[in-house]
């Protein structure tokens, strides 16, 4: 910061302090609705009208104490409070235009309270609203009343977050969708704008809602800041091009929530939007005015000129296309914000000499809220009787609603700009400061924008010929019920007040110009001379009444030809709309998140997945290569491992086991078959007896058929066919039981003998022999077995008989040394034994025994498990003896 | 200019009690169940209150010392509570407090609550003592003991995920825990046994790359507690898996204890100037940066409300990291008074996850339609700490983000301005929906869910402890520029640190 600068900051504010004042007053304006809105749901739960009564009461003294303020600004230019909240402090600050913004904005709000009494019988919650309500005055006005940048922001925030009840408050699918739109718009405004805040702190700002510091800061950074906050207060404003929610939000809230919404609310956006222009960005008036420091601020109000320009020429063609009231006032909002941007953006761009700007956007301020809240209420009237928003389904009711319509057409010749009405002073303001901004430079862009004002002005005449025509004039297109009937009194009466006012401004607008902007002025050090000029050359002037006659010529063309050819039911293709690129935006930012969680959830997965994986596959390389180890280790020990075949014993073994059980509990049965028709069901002593020879004579055959059996398995495993019988076995398992029957036979029929105590042994041996030679099990399993390896085996068998003829090896041995030592049959012995060890260790499943459910087959084979665990327990015995013997020696070698 | 210190046995009561009362919980259930509740709901009370008291006489200008125990003779350990220390403490103990009241209605059907009351009080007892650390070794003692003491906590509700959580966060607060010990040893022997103190205790003698490779210890360490991306992992299992009361304070104030060690650290073992002369700070401003957005993105597109809010503590909390990382005294201050707003607002958030738990059986987004008519209080409650958390003023949140803000300018990053904003943003994406849903979406009960249709407003002793927590949310943000708020004390602690 130079030192002349801090120097004309120091006289100017020394200028400053002789006109400020603090006073409690525009603290209070802001508590006093925020308290009163506390009250509501108490009040509204037990007495209804009291509650109603409480709303009117609060809103009107928030008026009354809006009212208060404009002599203390007449004598002192600022009030202030101030209190030591959130970071560091809220302040309030009020210059003339503050005070003009609360005091049009309490009176709005009194009226389009005292309206929403009647019209709200067709809504639910009214607590809810009026507390809304009352909370978003607050807001609003703490808005405007705010002293420093961050008062400002919180209670923006408070209107935008708040006001969402407003447009919700239908509850209604489009209500709903409206607001969720409403809502994102509102929060995304929100974070620029308090990124702009902060960057003005980067340009050396203080939060002051004044004059930056000049050459402070670099340039983008400036770029950055205006446009963050101008968006910022933009999105509230309906600024093209992001206006898109407030087309949606207005019309589908109640009519006097929409009333204040389109009166107020997106004034607060203006107000934001004109304390940036000519404020913030405006260099400190000092001494004298160095062209070079404005350079900025004129560009800036370029810019804002040429996005009023769009806005309102945007705005008022999307108007024409509309065929429900509420959504073509909506759309005309944004194009009277357009008028309101326009003119503060001509201030900008005239900077030291901009007081037509200032004064045609801030009187168009004032009143479109007054005309657009009438013209809210009136349609709201027509809805609140027909239940019916479509302006091609209405029409001539202004014979059923003679005051309704009155007011309904006051207001729309506002907002049309007819002479003594308000509309005509503002319009032709900003039409004075267009053109003077064309003066200033010659800009040819400019003459441009002139005449684009010129014909918005046509297009505004013409959706209003719309309105009042389809409306109100010509022949109803339905039959209108009896409940037809102009509205209740007190919506009249809000109706009325504001129309009075509409009718004042445009009478005298010197109340304003004198009152309000010129003293206004003159504290930012500027002079409003060129005020007093035009009230005195140009108002009602014949050049501006030929503008007013021009512009409802174009307007009254537009509506024929747009009737005629059928030109108002247009819809451009969807890509063209910016709400559709903001959907998609929108929806685009959500895919991304989603996709990037997505990505990244199949990262991680994918990685643990690996990580998993690998450890598992590590595990059963460990298991595997023990596994091969241990099959190492009894190869080299035992040469081939014997596992498979020893497997197939254990279940041949167990097959037969139960052959041999069956074949003994048939016998049986069939003896006790032929005992029953005998005797009945309980068995003597005799009998029993008899029963016992039975199971003996049959227990002894099938012993020897399974002997013989399980032989010539085990014959097979010597010459190594076992494999080869595999297949065979599990074929003749159902021959087996053809022996039942010849067992049964000879068990009954030798069971007297052996009862009496003969020996039947020969008859039952020569039984067996028979069966065992009808059998052939040896052949039954050998068919299978290749020729071949039979014929091998043949060559064997004489081989072996020739072996067998020679004295035996180890009679050689014998005879030549003596027999084996002690030692060597030990070592044998030992290796026999070790030998068995690696075979029940190589044994598959014998550990698994248990899991599986204990059935006959468990039993048998856990029994054979035994048996075989009995005849190797030797070897535990010997390994351990081995160990002892090791440690012994190991010791004695110590 | 170290302020003399007073010596004081109020930093060990403070450390005590919560002891005291784990020792107590079993005996004292033999009782009865309610006197074992009284008597921990006094004792941790009045460790609330002796912390509280300390913080308002460290805004005072005090500072108390308290000598614990001499593990060698010239190793003792040693308890200082200065103004970072005095307001974690505070915000621990409140919450706590808080949380435990709050169990007494979650656990009500609970099972072990024996050894979760008692590992409950535990872990505050390590927390306090984290706080008031006067010394890395005290610090690490406590540190240590705090991280692995909570692994029955995460694992309390003994379910399969829960477990498969619990091992997650041992095995990651272990892999940190190493490091931070790994760091610190190396500390020991750079510069020997200090008290920790302004300036730092390292100084550039020792060589860049033993500095590097304590600094890069130090956060990889830290980080994994605080959450930093690479090494966030355990933050969303854990948060699902434990019980709500103990989510809250997991995420109010455990992962900010990373956040704390980072700051202890920074500040007062390597000290701001040393830090800009390494001019490694840069690469912590873009992992923090890094996180805030990129967990941000992640909670978009979670359907577990309590995982949802788990990503919503990673990226708040690397909101801590970046207001520290860039060494500017306002982005510290907003990065302090971040630790305390974050963990009453995100442990109001869990707080009221577990009412929809317990009262709905609701444990996703999707059910929560229309939850408010169900149950206002908690509705409300979510949607101010909702609010805050975006950074809505008058509450809490905006005024960490206001300073956090201001300090990106002060140290010349306006750049950063879309990371703070953007996660504002993104917050109000994976926060806000909720809010709508409860509001205004009519409850659609399918067969298949289990969520009971009359489910109805929480008791009293789960209500209150939300309340307070919003009522604090609200409090803190209006009132912040109140003395003895915690803005007075940030602003102590980052002007002894930045002189």
């Amino acid at each position: 910061m130079d030192g002349a600068h801090v120097a004309s900051e120091v006289v100017h504010t020394a200028a400053e302090v002789a006109h400020v004042t603090a006073s409690p007053l525009p603290l209070l304006l802001v508590l006093v609705p925020l308290l009163g809105a506390a009250l509501v749901y108490p009040l509204g739960r037990r007495w209804p009208k009291v509650r109603d009564a409480w709303v009117v009461v609060i809103a009107a003294l928030t008026l009354l104490g809006a009212t208060g303020l404009i002599p203390l600004i007449a004598e002192h230019h600022r009030v202030e409070s101030v209190v030591h909240m959130l970071i560091g402090t809220l302040s309030f600050s009020v210059d003339s235009f503050s005070m003009l913004f609360a005091v049009f904005t309490s009176f709005i709000w009194l009226a389009s309270t005292l309206y929403s009494l009647d019209y709200l019988k067709h809504e639910q919650k009214h607590d809810r609203y009026h507390t809304t309500s009352l909370v978003v005055l607050a807001a609003m006005l703490g808005v405007v009343l705010a002293g420093d940048l961050i008062t400002l922001y919180l209670c923006f925030e408070a209107l935008g977050l708040v006001a969402f009840l407003f447009v919700i408050h239908t509850e209604t699918d489009d209500a709903k969708k409206a607001s969720i739109k409403y809502f994102w718009m509102t929060v995304v405004g929100g974070f620029a704008l308090i990124g702009g805040i902060f960057l003005t702190y980067a340009l050396g700002g203080t939060g002051a809602i004044g004059p930056l510091p000049t050459g402070h800061g670099d340039e983008l950074i400036r770029w950055a800041a205006a446009i963050m906050l101008i968006l910022g207060f933009g999105v509230k404003a309906g600024m093209v091009p992001v206006h898109v929610w407030l087309p949606d939000a207005h019309p589908v809230a109640p009519s006097p929530a929409s009333a204040l919404l389109s009166g107020v609310m997106i004034k607060a956006g203006a107000y934001g939007i004109f304390r940036v222009v000519t404020g913030i960005f405006r260099p400190e008036v000092a001494e004298t005015i160095e062209e070079s420091l404005w350079h900025f601020s004129e560009q800036l109000g370029l810019a804002v000129l040429w996005i009023g320009i769009a806005t309102m020429a945007i705005g008022v063609f999307l108007a024409l296309q509309q065929s429900n009231a509420k959504r073509m006032l909506a759309y005309h909002s944004v194009s009277q914000m357009g008028f309101i941007l326009a003119g503060i953006g001509a201030a900008g761009y005239l900077g030291a000499h901009g007081a037509m700007g200032v004064a045609g956007g801030l009187f168009h301020v004032v009143n479109h809220a007054l005309f657009k809240a009438c013209l809210f209420l009136g349609v709201g009237a027509v809805y609140f009787r027909t239940r019916s928003l479509d302006m091609y389904h209405l029409g001539g009711l202004w014979k059923k609603m003679p005051l309704t319509f009155l007011f309904t057409l006051i207001a729309a010749m506002g907002i049309t700009g007819v002479p003594l009405l308000n509309g005509f002073v503002s319009k032709c303001l900003i039409h004075h400061a267009i053109v003077e901004a064309w003066e200033y430079h010659h800009l040819a862009s400019l003459g441009i924008a002139e005449k684009i004002y010129v014909v918005t002005c046509g297009g505004t005449a013409a959706s209003f010929i719309k309105l009042i025509g389809l409306v109100f004039l010509g022949k109803p297109k339905v039959e209108y019920g009896p409940e037809v009937k102009d509205a209740p009194k007190r919506m009249l009466v809000a109706m009325a007040a504001l129309s009075v006012a509409i009718i004042t401004l445009g009478l005298r607008p010197q109340i304003l110009l004198r009152g309000v902007f010129q003293p206004g002025l003159h504290t930012w050090g500027l002079h409003g001379d060129i005020l007093d000029d035009y009230l005195a050359h140009y108002f009602l002037s014949p050049a501006d009444l030929m503008s007013v006659v021009v512009a409802f010529a174009l307007g009254f063309t537009f509506f024929f030809v747009g009737m005629r050819f059928g030109l108002f039911h247009l819809h451009g293709p969807k890509w063209l709309s910016i709400d559709w690129w903001y959907r998609q935006i929108a929806h685009g930012l959500i895919a991304f998140c989603v996709a990037t969680d997505s990505a990244y959830e199949a990262v991680r997965g994918a990685a643990s997945r690996l990580l998993r994986r690998t450890l598992s596959e590590y595990g059963g390389l460990v298991i595997r290569m023990g596994r091969q180890q241990r099959l190492l280790v009894a190869t080299l020990l035992t040469g081939a491992p014997g596992a498979r075949d020893q497997h197939f014993i254990q279940h041949a073994y167990v097959t037969l086991e139960r052959e041999r059980q069956d074949a003994v509990r048939r016998a049986v049965a069939q003896a006790i078959e032929k005992l029953r028709p005998r005797v009945g069901e309980t068995a003597t002593v005799d009998e029993a007896a008899y029963l016992d020879a039975v199971r003996d004579i049959a227990g002894y055959m099938s012993q020897r058929l399974m002997t013989e059996r399980m032989g010539v398995l085990s014959d097979l495993t010597r010459t190594g066919d076992l494999q080869a019988a595999r297949a065979p076995f599990e074929a003749v398992r159902s021959e087996l039981t053809r022996v039942y029957r010849p067992i049964a036979e000879t068990a009954i029929a030798n069971a007297p003998r052996r009862m009496r105590g003969e020996s039947v042994t020969r008859e039952v041996a020569s039984a067996v022999n028979a069966i065992l030679s009808n059998e052939r099990f040896d052949l039954l399993i050998a068919s299978a077995i290749p020729q071949s390896r039979q014929a091998l085996g043949q060559v064997l068998e004489i081989g072996a008989s020739v072996r067998h003829g020679l004295p035996p090896r180890s009679a050689i041995q014998a005879a030549r040394a003596g027999g084996l030592s002690a030692l060597e049959r030990a070592a044998a012995w030992s290796v026999e034994m070790l030998a068995i060890v690696v075979d029940a260790l190589t044994r598959e499943g014998t550990g698994r025994l248990l899991d599986r459910p204990i059935d006959e087959t468990t039993v048998l084979g856990t029994r054979l498990g035994i048996q075989r665990y009995a005849r190797d327990i030797g070897l535990n015995v010997t390994v351990l003896l081995v160990l002892l013997l090791a440690f012994i020696g190991a010791l004695a070698l110590r | 200019m170290e302020t003399e210190a007073t010596r004081s046995f109020l930093p060990l009561a403070a450390f005590l009690l919560p002891l005291a009362g784990a020792v107590l919980t079993v005996p004292l259930r033999r009782i009865s169940a309610r006197v074992r509740d009284i008597t921990l709901l006094a004792l941790t009370a009045l460790c609330a209150s002796v912390a509280v008291w300390l913080a308002a006489h460290v805004a005072g200008g005090a500072v108390y010392e308290a000598y614990l125990l001499q593990l060698t003779p010239d190793i003792w350990m040693y308890m200082r509570v200065d103004a970072l220390g005095a307001l974690f403490g505070a915000t621990v103990a409140v919450l706590w407090m808080l949380a435990l009241v709050y169990s007494w209605g979650y656990m009500a059907e609970g099972h072990r609550l024996g050894r979760y009351y008692s590992f409950f009080m535990l872990s505050l007892a390590w927390t306090m003592g984290v706080a008031y650390s006067g010394n890395l070794l005290t610090f690490l003692i406590f540190y240590e003991l705090f991280s692995i003491l909570t692994y029955p906590l995460v694992v309390h509700e003994q379910t399969p995920e829960a477990m498969a959580a619990g091992t997650k966060y041992i095995i990651y607060i272990l892999v940190g825990g190493s490091l931070v010990l790994l760091a610190i040893v190396l500390t020991y022997f750079a510069a020997g046994d200090q008290t920790l103190r302004t300036g730092g205790i390292l100084s550039a003698d020792i060589g860049q790359q033993s500095l590097f490779a304590i600094f890069w210890c130090y956060i990889a360490g830290f980080g994994v507690k605080a959450a930093l991306v690479p090494l966030h992992g355990w933050v969303p299992d854990a948060h699902p898996a434990a019980p709500a009361p103990f989510s809250a304070v997991l995420s109010g104030v455990m992962v900010a204890a990373g956040s704390f060690g980072i700051m202890r650290v920074l500040f007062q073992v390597f000290g701001v100037e040393l830090l800009r002369e390494m001019g490694v700070m840069s690469m912590v401003t873009i992992l923090a940066g890094f996180t805030v957005l990129f967990a941000a993105v992640l909670a978009v597109n979670q359907d577990n409300l309590k995982r949802r809010l788990a990503y919503s503590t990673i990226s708040q909390m690397a909101y801590v990291v970046l207001g520290v990382s860039l060494l500017g005294s306002d982005s510290t201050i907003g990065a302090i008074i971040h630790v305390t707003n974050h963990a009453f607002m995100k442990g109001g958030l869990f707080l009221c996850a577990g009412l929809f738990i317990r009262r709905l059986g609701v444990h996703r987004v999707s059910q929560l339609d229309g939850a408010a008519k169900r149950m206002p209080v908690t509705a409300a409650g979510f949607a101010i700490a909702a609010l805050g958390m975006i950074g809505t003023p008058p509450l809490s949140g905006f005024v960490s983000k206001w300073y956090l803000g201001l300090g990106m300018l002060e140290t010349g990053n306006p750049l950063l301005l879309v990371v703070l904003l953007g996660g504002a943003l993104l917050a109000a994406i994976y926060l806000l929906p909720i809010v709508y849903r409860m509001y205004f979406r009519e409850p659609v009960l399918t067969a298949d869910d289990k969520v009971t249709t009359e489910g109805r407003e929480a008791p009293a002793s789960m209500l209150v402890p939300l309340v307070i927590v919003t009522l604090l949310t609200i409090a803190l943000g209006l009132g912040a520029s109140l003395p003895g708020m915690p803005v007075s004390l940030a602003r102590m602690a980052a002007e002894t640190f930045f002189h």
